[in-house]
This record gives structure tokens, C-alpha cells and sequence, in this order.
């Protein structure tokens, strides 16, 4: 019954959790993205919240940063590191069949019941954190056993050393944990009520939900896809990475640093001074870990440059990259203290967070996903051409989305600040309104270039995965009755 | 590290990773909880009546805060545009904080008095009607649906709960009696909520409409409360600078 | 003399520049170690090879040689 068809490794590795995770990431990715283009044109044309509770900004913005962090995200992290674990310690996951399936649930249920309860207006008001208390008790529970499983695997390892890949997996996945649990420390109104009161208030509030907030960032959206990074890499180029010892001090300054910098989202508040030049501080030291980890990435690459004509994967990777490198440059610069003043509460950080979200974190799990799921499913890649295709509509959106916010936020932090001679304020508040119009327009534009993308991506990779299941069909009958077991 | 065994290299990683973790977190925000100057001492800030808190209830229900910050930073000219920047004081109460963090429109915390209820419910209904170029989404429905105040005891008995002096016992009724007056403290004791709450709303018709309390009664009362609390006026310029 | 040290460390006061001088030197100590010793060297770079030494490929041209593990073929499908 072995024909190539049906390859070893479904048999050693757990590969089916690791397809339904990826599936499902695509799936709220586009989901996760039609829903941003879809609020960013709600800020372009008003009109487009059409009076209905359930769609207007305030309720939709919640689903989108929901859906593309925690739904495309997550589930795009859930399937690399079951794969990576696996793969670099030679060793089935951990939890038999049950475990790994309890994560996949668990975590896809959590997303559903938040995207139905924010619409319906359930929310805990704390950014990027929404889900309402028992779906924070869910992910909990789903978060326990997903560190339980990713643990034991490494505990039963037949590889001597844990992959640096891992190790960066490991803290995302601790961070995370820890980050979750204080941030939603929280008393309900009754126990039959969606609603609650957050334990801290005010001051104490502000710094817990940014310490969270922006490790959300730290450690979920940066730590976690660095993991991806340091595999993905070296398989697609085919070359190990540029220097191993360069990662291990990359992972431990990274790990310790990324936690003071959340402050940085409170400069200038009723947050004492000293914290927030803390932060700054931090933010600025930052930048070392940060470009370590980048040119350990791209060096990877070195006396191989010219894949980069010929490979459109490679060239997702790299691109991530370097995005990775220009906003961990842009982001320190906005945690001082005299560019905060002028950027904070503006675009210009909503335009930060997507060169990190679209241009790191999208394209390299896009670049990863190209390349893992022609193996998981045993087959090759329907269509080069499109990847090609789709990296430039990527690319195209990206530089789109944070042009036009660049100049929006700036444009409105100068107006905001701007005084005519006598003294008195030059510029109303709905003046820089209507002069963020046309930057909203392009934005929501560039959005669409990603989306689309998105789109082709979803149909290169659903014929893809059809291709290989025809093929299997044809090849021997015996693939198919083992497929079908 | 070969020759120990695998289980004590990664449980060891688990452990120094959590402790590189927890530094940042453990130095930044415990202090906040024991140092005294964290918040400092205002005059008139006091818990939300019955009233604002289910209107700050709708004004987090609707997300709000992701395009109105309610923290006013100390420039020139945020304090021309919004008034006396924030303390911490004011938000000492707010369970989750509403600071936001992105302003797509102005600045919320001291919205309180600066328009009339009929202007504020006409904007909340159709901003476009009385700002042409907004872009904030109109929400009728707070005029059409009647304010659930069913749960406004175990709201306030929650807030207790994490902190908020709202009154239960005879007690705690007399220390609120103390500190905010007994008119205020009538108001914050959590047996008197849907008396307290019905008469709020009956007093001044935020929303135009005396017959109903709609959501759209809270919710003005939570606006037009925002940053009122305090006089500025009994404090000397520059008072509030040592606290920074 | 003791008794001195002690109570420059009890001191709140002095926590930062102790902060610095602890987090600065494991931060050197860690350099240290990464980067001195040729054995060290040799042995951390090795590592970098895991990702390669996975003994599967997914290659359909290629023989598979582990047939191990068969009793949990029925997993993921």
C-alpha cells in the first residue's frame, strides 16, 4: 500500500492537524481582510455603515483586527509550528489524535463566537484583546493544552538539540499565555451576562492593556512568525541559516526587551513620566535584536541572490524581511517621545502596524504557506506564475496602504498642530477630515490589491490541493482506500 | 549540554524564557499599583450615576474608542482644541480605561457640556446633518431601543467588586457620605440603582422624548458628564505639573 | 564592610544602576559564550543543519526507507 502517493511522513508526522490549520488560515485571512478593506472604506465613504448596528465601524473594526491576527495569525501559527516541532525534532505530536484536534476546535470556535458577539455589540473595550470573558476562559483552556502538546513534543524529541525555530515558538507560546491571563483579569456582571468590568481602571488599565497590546505584537505577530522565518528560510533557499549563534542572541534580547516597550503607546498621558521613558528607552535598544534577526535572515540568502529572479516564494520571504526590518526601524522612531507627539492618535500608526501586519507577517506566511502545502499534500505548485502575480499585487498593496497613511497621519498631526499668527489654532478637527479623504480612498485601494492577491492565493492553492487529490486517485487505488481510512 | 537529559533542557528553556519574560512587565507595572503619585489627588472625581454607567456601558458596546480618545495630552494645542489635559485622577474609575488610541474624530474627555442634549442626540442619530463632512456612522437605534437597566444593581455591585465605591453596606454608605456628599452618595448606594437611574433620566429628557428611556438618554449622560468632575478653576496654574 | 554592601543593595535608590550592571553583564556573559571557542563554534553552528536532516523530503522520486511507526497510519486523514 506504500505507493509515492501516499508518502511516509503522513504516517510518522501528525500532518493532518497540521492541513486544517492551514486551510482555516487562508479562509480567515480572507474573511480577516475583506472585513479591513471593508472598514477602511467605511472611513473613505460613511455612507457604507448604512445605519446597521452590526457593521459600522465601531463593531467591524473588532472583527477585522480579530480575524486577521487571531484567525489568519493564530491558525497560520498553529499549523507551522505543529509542522516545524515535528519536523525538527523528528518526532510525532504529542496528545495522540484528540489533543491537537481539541486545539483546532477550540481555536476555530473561539473565532466564530467572536465574530458573532462583537456584531451582536459584546465586547470587553480592550484593543485586540474584544472576546468577551467566556470566550477568554475558551482560549485559555485551548492555549493550555496547545503548550502541553507543543512541550511534550519537544520533551520527546529524537533530535538532541531543539531548533532555534522552536525555541522562538516556545516563547510566543508562554508570552502569549501570560500576556492573555492578566490582561483579561476581569468580574462579571452576573454569571449569565457576556458582559464585565475590567480589574484595573485607569492608569493601571492603560498600562496593562499596552504591556499587553503592543507584546501582542512583540510575541504573537513578531516572535512567533521569527519562528517561521528561521525554518522556512533556510528550506526554500535550500541553505542553512546565515549564523546560528547570531539567532541565539537574537532570541534571548528579543524575549527580554520586547516586554518594556509597551509604554511606548502612553507617552505624553497620565501615565507617569518615568515608565514611558523606560519604554523609549527599550524601544530604541530594540532595533538591535530586531536588524539581528533580519540580516540573519536575508544573509541566508547571500552567494544565492539571483533565486530571487527566479523564485517568487524566495521572494516573499525576503521582501517580509526587509518589511520587518523598515517598520522595527519606523517603530522605535515613533517611541520617541518628540515624533509620538506628532504621530500618536493619528494614521501614521495605523500605517506602522500594517507595513509590520501586511508586509512581515502576511508575506511570510504567505512565502511559507507556498511552500508548505504542495508537501503536505505530496504534490507540486499549480501555478509559479501566479505567486509571481501575486507577489506584486501584494507589494503594490502594501506600499499603497502605508503611503497613503503616511501621509494622512503626518499630514494630519502637522495640521492639528499648525497655529495661524495671532496664536489661535489654524485648522478645525473636521478640517483634517476632509483632507484625509483622498489618503483614505488609496488606502482602501491598497487594501484591495492585498485582498486580491489574497483571492489568487486561496485559488493557486485550492487547485494545488485538488490537483494532488486527483492524482492520488489515478496513481493506485490503494492511496485511495488508505486516504480513506 | 549533551549529556544532560532532554527533559531538563527543555523545561529549562521554559523557565528562562519565562523569567526574561516577566522582567519588563514586573518593573513597568507593578509599581503603578504602590506608588502614591501614580494617581493623584483631585477634588469631584466620583463613581458614574446609574445612568452614565450604562451610557459609558453603550459607549464601549459600540466601539467607540476606536476612533475617540478620551485622554488630552499637555500641548498648547490639544488645550486650546479640548481643554486641560487629562489626569489620572479622572480615569481612576474606569473599568476598562477609555483612553483610545486613535483619533479619527476629536478627543472625548472633556466633550461634557460643550454641545446641548439636542445637539448631541441630533448628532448621534445623523452626524451628517449637522457636520456635512463627518464620517462618523449614525446610530438611530439608540433612540429606538428602550435602555435595558434590568441588571443596573449587579452592574454596580461588578464595579464594587473591582474597586468602584459604590455602596452596599450602611457603612460604606456613610464613608461615601464623607467623601462625595449625600446627594452623591444617595445616587452611588447600589439598592437605590433603577430609583436613582429612572429619576436621572426623568430630570433632564436627555433625548428629547420624556415618555421613554431609551439608550440614547445613557449615553448623552455618560457625554455630557465626560470631564466636568473636576474645577480647574480652584487649582493654581501649573498645579498639576508635579505630579508628571 | 559587609554590613555596607548590603545596604547599598537594600536601597530602592540604588536598584537601576544594579539593574544595568545584572541585565549588561548576562547580556555580555551571553555574548561571551556564543561567540568564544572554536569547539563552541563548531558545535553551535551544526545545529543549523536540523532543518536539513529531516529523513523524509515529501520527494515522490525518492525511496523512503522508514517504514517505522506504521501502527499509527491512520492518523490526520
Amino acid at each position: 500500500m506504500s505507493t509515492n502517493a501516499v508518502p511516509v511522513a503522513t504516517e510518522q508526522y501528525n500532518y493532518g492537524i497540521v492541513k486544517k490549520f492551514a486551510i482555516m488560515a487562508m479562509i480567515w485571512g480572507v474573511l480577516g481582510m475583506l472585513a479591513g478593506v471593508y472598514i477602511a472604506s467605511e472611513l473613505a465613504w460613511p455612507f457604507l455603515n448604512f445605519n446597521i448596528a452590526e457593521i459600522t465601524f465601531g463593531r467591524l473594526r473588532p472583527v477585522h483586527t480579530t480575524l486577521v491576527i487571531f484567525g489568519f495569525g493564530g491558525s497560520a501559527l498553529f499549523a507551522t509550528s505543529y509542522y516545524i516541532v515535528q519536523r525538527t525534532c523528528q518526532a510525532r505530536l504529542w496528545g495522540g489524535r484528540l489533543l491537537p484536534e481539541l486545539t483546532f476546535w477550540g481555536w476555530q470556535l473561539a473565532l466564530v463566537l467572536g465574530v458573532i458577539t462583537y456584531m451582536a455589540g459584546y465586547t470587553q473595550g480592550r484593543e485586540y484583546a474584544e472576546f468577551v470573558w467566556p470566550i477568554d476562559l475558551l482560549i485559555t483552556v485551548v492555549w493550555v493544552i496547545y503548550f502541553a502538546v507543543f512541550a511534550m513534543t519537544l520533551v520527546k524529541r529524537s533530535q538532541p538539540h531543539i531548533y532555534v525555530a522552536n525555541w522562538f515558538f516556545m516563547a510566543f507560546i508562554l508570552a502569549t499565555a501570560l500576556l492573555h491571563i492578566f490582561n483579561n483579569l476581569q468580574v462579571p456582571v452576573a454569571w449569565n451576562s457576556l458582559e464585565s468590568y475590567s480589574l484595573f481602571a485607569g492608569v493601571q488599565d492603560a498600562m496593562t492593556q499596552w504591556w499587553y497590546g503592543h507584546n501582542a505584537v512583540g510575541f504573537f505577530l513578531t516572535a512567533a512568525f521569527l519562528g517561521m522565518m528561521y525554518y522556512f528560510v533556510p528550506k526554500q533557499a535550500g541553505r542553512p541559516i546565515y549564523s546560528y549563534r547570531l539567532s541565539i542572541v537574537h532570541f534571548w534580547a528579543l524575549s527580554f526587551l520586547y516586554m518594556w516597550v509597551g509604554a511606548h503607546h502612553l507617552h505624553w498621558t497620565a501615565l507617569p513620566d518615568w515608565v514611558s521613558t523606560l519604554a523609549a528607552t527599550f524601544s530604541i535598544l530594540l532595533l538591535l535584536p530586531s536588524w539581528g534577526g533580519m540580516i540573519n535572515g536575508i544573509m541566508t540568502l547571500s552567494g544565492a541572490w539571483e533565486k530571487l529572479r527566479t523564485d517568487p516564494i524566495m521572494l516573499f520571504l525576503i521582501t517580509a524581511l526587509a518589511f520587518y526590518g523598515m517598520s522595527t526601524f519606523e517603530g522605535p522612531m515613533m517611541s520617541l517621545k518628540s515624533v509620538n507627539a506628532l504621530s500618536h492618535y493619528t494614521d501614521w500608526t495605523v500605517g506602522h502596524v500594517h507595513s509590520g501586519a501586511l508586509g512581515w507577517v502576511a508575506m511570510i506566511t504567505i512565502g511559507s504557506f507556498y511552500h508548505l502545502i504542495p508537501r503536505l499534500w505530496g504534490t507540486t505548485l499549480y501555478s509559479t506564475k501566479l505567486v509571481f502575480v501575486h507577489f506584486w499585487l501584494a507589494t503594490i498593496g502594501v506600499v499603497l496602504y502605508i503611503v497613503a497613511l503616511w501621509v494622512a497621519g503626518i499630514g494630519q498631526g502637522l495640521m492639528l498642530r499648525a497655529f495661524d499668527q495671532y496664536g489661535n489654532l489654524a485648522y478645525t478637527f473636521i478640517e483634517t477630515v476632509t483632507f484625509m479623504h483622498i489618503p483614505y480612498v488609496v488606502r482602501a485601494i491598497g487594501g484591495a490589491f492585498f485582498l486580491s492577491g489574497m483571492l489568487l492565493m486561496s485559488y493557486n492553492l485550492y487547485m494545488t490541493i485538488s490537483g494532488a487529490r486527483q492524482s492520488a486517485s489515478t496513481e493506485g487505488r490503494d492511496a485511495v482506500a488508505a486516504a480513506a481510512r | 549540554m549533551k549529556h544532560e537529559s532532554i527533559e531538563i533542557n527543555s523545561g529549562l528553556l521554559i523557565v528562562l524564557t519565562l523569567m526574561v519574560i516577566s522582567i519588563g512587565g514586573l518593573v513597568e507595572i507593578v509599581p503603578l499599583f504602590h506608588i502614591e503619585e501614580t494617581v493623584e489627588e483631585v477634588d469631584g472625581v466620583r463613581p458614574y450615576t446609574p445612568l452614565e454607567l450604562r451610557g459609558r456601558d453603550i459607549y464601549v458596546r459600540e466601539g467607540c474608542y476606536t476612533c475617540h480618545s478620551q485622554m488630552i495630552r499637555p500641548f498648547r494645542d490639544e488645550m486650546l482644541r479640548y481643554g486641560h489635559y487629562s489626569l489620572a485622577a479622572e480615569s481612576q474609575y474606569d473599568h476598562p480605561f477609555q483612553w483610545g488610541s486613535k483619533r479619527t474624530g476629536p478627543d472625548l474627555a472633556r466633550v461634557g457640556g460643550k454641545y446641548s442634549n439636542e445637539w448631541q442626540t441630533q448628532h448621534l442619530v445623523d452626524p451628517q446633518s449637522l457636520v456635512p463632512e463627518s464620517i462618523m456612522p449614525g446610530y438611530p437605534w439608540l433612540l429606538e431601543d428602550e435602555l435595558d437597566y434590568s441588571q443596573i444593581e449587579a452592574r454596580m455591585v461588578a464595579q464594587a467588586r473591582v474597586g468602584v465605591p459604590y455602596s452596599r453596606t450602611q457603612s460604606e454608605y456613610e464613608a461615601n457620605v464623607e467623601q462625595f456628599g449625600q446627594e452623591m452618595a444617595d445616587k452611588l448606594h447600589v439598592s437605590n440603582g433603577v430609583e436613582v437611574l429612572e429619576a436621572q433620566a426623568a430630570a433632564e429628557n436627555w433625548d428629547g422624548d420624556p415618555d421613554r428611556i431609551t439608550e440614547m438618554d445613557a449615553l448623552v449622560a455618560y457625554l455630557q458628564m465626560l470631564g466636568t468632575m473636576v474645577d480647574f478653576s480652584k487649582y493654581e496654574d501649573g498645579h498639576f505639573n508635579q505630579f508628571r | 564592610m559587609i554590613g555596607d554592601i548590603f545596604a547599598w543593595l537594600g536601597d530602592m535608590e540604588n536598584s537601576k544602576p544594579l539593574a544595568l550592571i545584572l541585565f549588561f553583564s548576562a547580556f555580555v556573559g551571553i555574548i561571551l559564550y556564543v561567540y568564544t571557542g572554536k569547539r563552541r563554534k563548531q558545535r553551535l553552528e551544526s545545529y543549523k543543519d536540523i532543518p536539513f536532516m529531516e529523513d523524509d523530503e515529501l520527494d515522490p522520486t525518492r525511496q523512503k526507507k522508514q517504514q517505522v511507526k506504521k501502527d499509527e497510519s491512520t492518523n490526520g486523514k
